[in-house]
Parts: structure tokens; C-alpha cells; sequence
């Protein structure tokens, strides 16, 4: 499942991270590892960016990125 | 600035110097503050554009300490330039900022992602302390955490530090003077894999097997912050979030405007002041008038954008410090990311509807090089407000007093504009440029809202300011002086001669009588055939020449050209009004201002990059001649061309 295709606050453990292996580099570094768990909390007024919750903060991240985001 | 602490000159013991590193939004410059009492400043390094902030350790706190702030890093991969020197520095490969310990500074509602960091830094084997701070933010995410077992899970000193007041500064100096003349043998931190998912999850282990962190509202899932949950669904609520945008907006254009009127004021009729005093006192030689009109008038022209700049720095920061900032840049990535751009040149961009030179230096927390540099590439157009002086001017001879309302309205209509053309233009550069959309990231994080702290509030502002004093400062003076001489002298006459009736005048960049002969004046001849399709004389040349101190010089540059004797400001803008009503073009005789070519001046100063401080900056920011020439040459022949045929076009069209 991605995470993109959930809708607004439901919780997952993210699976992977299925994208450009640097870019995926940096959102683990902030955070986004695998087994934890995640949701969009909030979407931009034009769709994109969206805005996850991961550990205790936010992160506003673009729609590309975030269909990075596989959840089980 | 650099350590030169030897073990083995103990005879002669240089001062120590610790670096502050940690994630962005972790409080270091509170921290700074409390650690040096607000007495530090920026320090430029040779080679690195960005400004750190250093400083002493306050003396109460035991022997002194250098103190040096360096920029927040989300990652050490793919940095931003601001977080390259910070990597730099951690990595030991910075040849001049070499700390002999670090303060990790970690916020205690992030711990875990905050650790991550600080374990590559405790993996560069110098001596470092942790600084917990934001624990008042725990509360709100419903966790409480022992400070004494986080020491003991990670063998690391960690000095707790009071958000609010600073309390704990003390100790922190404490132990830094401990750690650098006993380092740790080992720390849990050090051993942590670099790949992020095993680190995370020894972090996390370590935290859990020394209970560091309880919970104190069980009710509360997943640590989420339910005030800023709640603030968020406003702010970027789908309806509701670009309204209340605009409205943030408008307020801080509206203060930078209002606020700051009544002391530029002051600032410019106090300059005009010292500078007739100064004529008056010292008498009327060449180099008196040098000093009094070119040097004191050229330092005027910076100081009068004085109160802008800082009511500008100080209410950005002071949205970046409640939150909202991160929110404005990620409501506006979407039509940004569109044209080339990122959300994180919407700061950059709102700064350059004040100044261009501030603008251009907050393009360093772009994280791509392209984005940072079609960001630079636009902002010349933002409508700063040196033109505004200069669209008043114009704007008043294009419409009667009576229906000045009108002149309004097309002053809005230039600042929109100037947002709309920018876009348009960084649509076009970037299609043409890169072809292919950026496939930049944005991944920022939203930090928790909080009440803005007003003591680094205020040293940010005063060390921002200072920065834009210090670059655009130099050169506007510079220049100013340059241009001072070019009017002042010329083949025919080597030294002014100033009759005794000239001694009263307002002083300004010329006076009339030795215009005419001057090396401007030859200047604006010899450009006057490029000038004529413009619907302009050499005298209006005169003053494009000059504006490149500063746009705004142009409007004193007219009054001189124009020759308007006058006591008061109000007698003189009018006098200078019906004078150029009146100005002919001696070549054809027709007349200088009219609605054409006044519509093709300020179609001239909208696009015209006629700001060599900004040329300056953009040169050190991009440490390229090449880019800030072309930017130079493109803006000004794009000005021109679209102004001669806007003229052109006007005319044809029975429009004078």
C-alpha cells in the first residue's frame, strides 16, 4: 500500500521507502524508517505538498516524494 | 578564530573555541544568547559566504569561551550550502574553523531524530557535550524525560538547559572546560551504524532500556503536538489557508511601509542636515563639497532604507521563530516547484520586495544549486523599495494631484506585476535553461508553533541587519562618491567653481551651472541618441546614470538636472514637477515627460537591474562574474528595449 493513497490521519508502519536511493537516504535520515508509524495529517490547499507525521513531528513533503512512502 | 589551544604551550594558554551544531528549529541561538549575553556578533570567513555568529562566554560563568553558532543541518547528505559549512566544520575539513569541542544541541520533544545527527557528529572523535532544551515542549507531546539516565544511556555529558530563561548556560561552560581537558574514552553514540535504520533503532533501544523517556498522558498516541495539529488545519486549511496567508502578507508589507515612513524621514532629513551643516561649517572647497554631498549623502542613501531592512528582518523572524514561515513556504512549493523554484525561495522573494542584497544572501538555505540560482536569477524584479521614490515621482507627473487615487491604483498594479513577470521569467528561464522540471526535494520540517522569544528575536534582527549594512553598505558609498565626481567634473572645467548663490541650495549629486560641463553630462550626450527613442534627453540620462547608486537617487538627480531651487520639500516636488512639465528636448523641441515616455520610465525601472550593490552581492553570492554580468546586461537591455517600444507602440498610436 502507499502511503499517498490513504486517507487524511490514519496510521501505518511504513514498509520501505520505494524511490531514487539519495532522496530516500534523506527522508530516513529524518526520521521516515521502516516500522514506524506514519499518516498524512494534513494536505496543502492545492493538493501538494502534504504533510506527514513521523515520530513526534511534522514534515511537509511533496507529493512525489511521499508516494515514496510504502505502508503495510 | 581558530584554536590554537596547544596542549604543549601551556605556558601561554589560549582561549578555547566550541562550535553550537545541531538539526534546524533546536533553539542554538537561545542558547547562544544565554551563553554570551547577546554580546557576539557575525564573523565573515574567507571563502564561505555564509556569516556565522561568534562570541565570548559571559565571564560569570567561569573562564571564557569562544563561542561559535554554525547553521542547522537536517542531513549531512545533499546539503544546502549553509549546511555544507557546518559538515565542514564537523568533518574537521574546514581549514579555519577549527573548534576544539562541540555543543550538540537536541531538542528533547525530537530526541530520537536528533540523536541520529548528533551521532555523526560524535563519529568525527572530538570532544563534545549534549544541551537539552525544549523540554517545555515535552508537556505538550505528553513525555517526560530523566535527564541523568539519557547521561548514562549515552555516556555523554548532558547539560539541560531552561528554554525560556537559560539557565544551565553556567554548566554547560562547566563542562565543556571538563570534556576538553579530559575527553571521553568512549560514548554510546560514536559506534551507531551511518546507515539510519539500524541508528534509529539503537537509539531507540537506548532509550528504552534506561527508561529515559515516560509517559506522562497515556491518552496521547503517538506524540503528536494537538496544538500545532490544531493551528495547522488553519493555516493550511484548503479554504483558509491562502486567505489568512495574504493577510500575513499584507500586514508585514503594510508595517514595513507605514512603520518604517516616518523614520526614513527622519534618517534622510537629518543626512540633509549634516550635509548643509557641513558646507556651512567648513566652508565651500572642492573637497568640503566632495564630503558633503558624495560621501554624506551616499551614507544617507543606505541609512534611509535603515528602518525597512530591520522591520523586515524582525518580523520574518519572527514569524520563523512562531512556526508560520515553514507553513507560508510549503503553501506556495506547488505554483513555486511549477516554475523552477522551490518553497524555500518565498523568503528570499518577500525579502526582495524590500531590498534585493538581503534577498539574494537568504538564497543560501536553497538546498539546490539550480533553484538557488533561478531564485537569484529573479529577484531583481521584485519591486524593492528604492523604485518606490522613483515610481512617486513619475506616477505624480503622469497624473493631476486631483486624481492621484489613479497613481494607487498603478502602484498596486507594479507590485503584482513585478510578481507575475518574475514567475513568468523564471517559467522561461528555467524551461529554457534546464528543459527537463526540477526534481528537487522538499522534505522541511513544520516545527512545533511556539511563543517567539523576544531577546534572539531582536540579536537576529540586529546581527541581519548589521550583514546588509556591512555588503550593501560598501559599495552604495563607493559608488555614490564615483558618481559624485563624474558630475562634478569634466574636460572643460577641472574644478567647479561654486558661485556664492549655489552655497544655498539643497546639496545634491550636481549643481546646474557645471552640469553642463561634466563627465555625466558628456556621459548622457553621448548616450542621448539611445536615450531619444526612450522619448528622453541627455538630462534624464543623467539621472539613469546615477540611479545605479540607488534607485531611488534618481528622483534627487532630476530635481538638480532639473535646476528646482526650494526651502521645502513640498515647494520643491511641485516645482519639480511643473519644470519637468515644461522640459523640452532642445534637439526636437518637444517635450521631455510626456504620458509616453513617463509610461516607458517606469516600464524602464521595473525590469532595469539599476542597482550595482545587487550586482555586488549576486557576484560574491555565486562567486561568478559571469552570472551577475549577464544578469546585469540582461535586465538593463530588457528594460530598455521594452520601454523604447512601449514608446514606440504609444506613439504610433496618437498617444504622445
Amino acid at each position: 500500500m502507499k502511503l499517498v493513497d490513504l486517507p487524511n490521519n490514519e496510521w501505518h508502519a511504513i514498509k520501505q521507502l520505494d524511490g531514487p536511493e539519495e532522496d530516500c537516504r534523506r527522508l530516513l535520515d529524518l526520521g521516515l524508517t521502516p516500522g514506524e508509524e506514519v499518516a498524512i495529517v494534513q494536505i496543502a490547499p492545492l493538493g501538494d505538498p502534504l504533510v506527514v507525521s513521523i515520530r513526534g513531528t511534522r514534515i511537509a513533503l511533496r507529493r512525489r516524494e511521499a508516494s515514496w512512502i510504502c505502508v503495510q | 578564530m581558530c584554536a590554537v589551544a596547544n596542549k604543549e604551550s601551556n605556558s601561554i594558554k589560549a582561549m578555547v573555541t566550541v562550535c553550537l551544531v545541531g538539526m534546524p528549529n533546536a533553539g542554538k541561538t537561545t542558547l547562544m544568547n544565554s551563553l554570551t549575553g547577546s554580546n557576539f556578533h557575525t564573523a565573515n570567513y574567507p571563502g564561505v559566504t555564509v556569516s556565522l555568529s561568534k562570541g565570548k562566554s559571559k565571564a560569570s560563568f567561569g573562564e571564557q569561551i569562544n563561542i561559535i553558532d554554525l547553521p542547522g543541518v537536517n542531513s549531512p547528505f545533499s546539503p544546502s550550502q549553509e549546511e555544507e559549512l557546518s559538515c565542514q566544520v564537523l568533518t574537521g575539513k574546514h581549514d579555519q574553523v577549527r573548534p576544539d569541542a562541540f555543543v550538540l544541541v537536541v531538542d528533547a520533544s525530537q530526541i530520537e531524530r536528533h540523536l541520529k545527527f548528533a551521532s555523526f557528529a560524535a563519529r568525527q572523535g572530538k570532544p563534545f557535550v549534549i544541551a537539552l532544551t525544549m523540554q517545555d515542549l515535552l508537556e505538550r507531546v505528553g513525555q517526560s524525560l530523566d535527564t541523568e539516565k539519557l547521561s548514562q544511556a549515552l555516556k555523554i555529558p548532558v547539560i539541560p538547559i531552561d528554554p525560556r530563561t537559560g539557565e544551565g548556560a553556567a554548566n554547560l561552560i562547566a563542562a565543556l572546560h571538563k570534556i576538553i581537558s579530559e575527553p571521553l574514552r568512549t560514548n554510546s553514540l560514536e559506534s551507531l551504524s551511518e546507515e539510519p535504520i539500524a541508528a534509529y533503532n539503537i537509539i531507540r533501544k537506548l532509550l528504552d532500556e534506561h527508561k529515559v523517556i515516560t509517559k506522562t498522558n497515556p491518552q496521547l498516541i503517538r506524540q503528536q503536538d494537538s496544538l500545532t495539529a490544531r493551528i495547522d488545519e488553519y493555516v493550511l486549511h484548503k479554504f483558509w489557508g491562502f486567505p489568512i496567508f495574504f493577510i500575513v502578507l499584507t500586514l508585514l508589507f503594510a508595517s514595513i511601509f507605514w512603520v518604517a515612513q516616518p523614520f526614513m524621514d527622519g534618517i534622510d532629513s537629518g543626512f540633509k542636515w549634516l550635509s548643509d551643516e557641513t558646507l556651512e561649517l567648513l566652508g565651500d572647497s572642492v573637497f568640503v563639497k566632495f564630503l558633503a554631498e558624495g560621501v554624506i549623502q551616499g551614507v544617507g542613501a543606505v541609512a534611509v532604507f535603515f528602518p525597512q531592512i530591520v522591520i523586515l528582518f524582525f518580523l520574518m523572524t519572527l514569524l520563523e521563530d512562531s512556526g508560520y514561515l515553514a507553513r507560508g513556504a510549503t503553501l506556495v512549493d506547488r505554483p513555486l516547484a511549477l516554475l523552477g523554484l522551490h518553497g524555500r525561495s518565498f523568503v528570499p522573494m518577500l525579502s526582495g520586495f524590500a531590498c534585493a542584497i538581503p534577498a539574494v544572501m537568504a538564497t543560501r538555505a536553497i538546498p539546490s544549486k539550480k533553484e538557488r540560482l533561478l531564485t537569484i536569477w529573479i529577484l531583481p524584479l521584485m519591486s524593492c523599495s528604492a523604485r518606490l521614490p522613483v515610481y512617486a515621482l513619475l506616477l505624480a507627473a503622469l497624473f493631476p494631484a486631483e486624481s492621484s487615487w489613479k497613481a494607487g491604483i498603478v502602484l498596486t498594479g507594479i507590485y503584482f506585476a513585478s510578481l507575475f513577470l518574475s514567475s513568468l521569467i523564471a517559467g522561461l528561464v528555467s524551461r529554457l535553461i534546464y528543459r527537463r522540471r526540477s526534481l528537487s526535494m522538499l522534505a522541511m520540517e513544520l516545527p512545533a508553533y511556539r511563543i517567539p522569544q523576544w531577546k534572539p528575536i531582536a540579536y537576529l534582527t540586529w546581527s541581519r541587519s548589521g550583514t546588509y549594512l556591512k555588503k550593501a553598505g560598501g559599495p552604495i558609498i563607493v559608488i555614490s562618491a564615483i558618481l559624485w565626481l563624474l558630475a562634478n567634473f569634466g574636460l572643460g572645467s577641472q574644478q567647479p567653481t561654486i558661485s556664492p548663490s549655489n552655497s544655498t541650495n539643497k546639496p545634491g549629486l550636481v549643481v546646474k551651472s557645471e552640469l553642463d560641463n561634466s563627465f555625466a553630462a558628456q556621459i548622457g550626450k553621448t548616450l542621448e541618441p539611445i536615450l531619444l527613442p526612450m522619448g528622453v534627453d541627455w538630462r534624464v540620462g543623467v539621472g539613469l546614470i546615477s540611479a545605479f547608486a540607488a534607485r531611488e537617487v534618481f528622483v534627487s538627480t532630476m530635481a538638480i538636472v532639473f535646476h528646482v531651487p526650494g526651502e521645502d520639500e513640498e515647494a520643491q516636488q511641485q516645482g519639480l514637477l511643473e519644470q519637468m512639465r515644461s522640459a523640452t528636448i532642445s534637439a526636437n523641441g518637444k517635450p521631455v515627460f510626456t504620458t509616453a515616455s513617463v509610461i516607458g520610465l517606469v516600464i524602464y525601472f521595473f525590469f532595469s537591474l539599476q542597482c550595482l550593490s545587487t550586482f555586488a552581492v549576486v557576484r560574491r553570492e555565486t562567486n561568478s562574474w559571469s552570472i551577475a554580468l549577464v544578469q546585469l546586461l540582461f535586465y538593463t537591455v530588457l528594460g530598455y528595449l521594452l520601454a523604447v517600444s512601449t514608446v514606440q507602440g504609444l506613439r504610433a498610436t496618437g498617444i504622445a
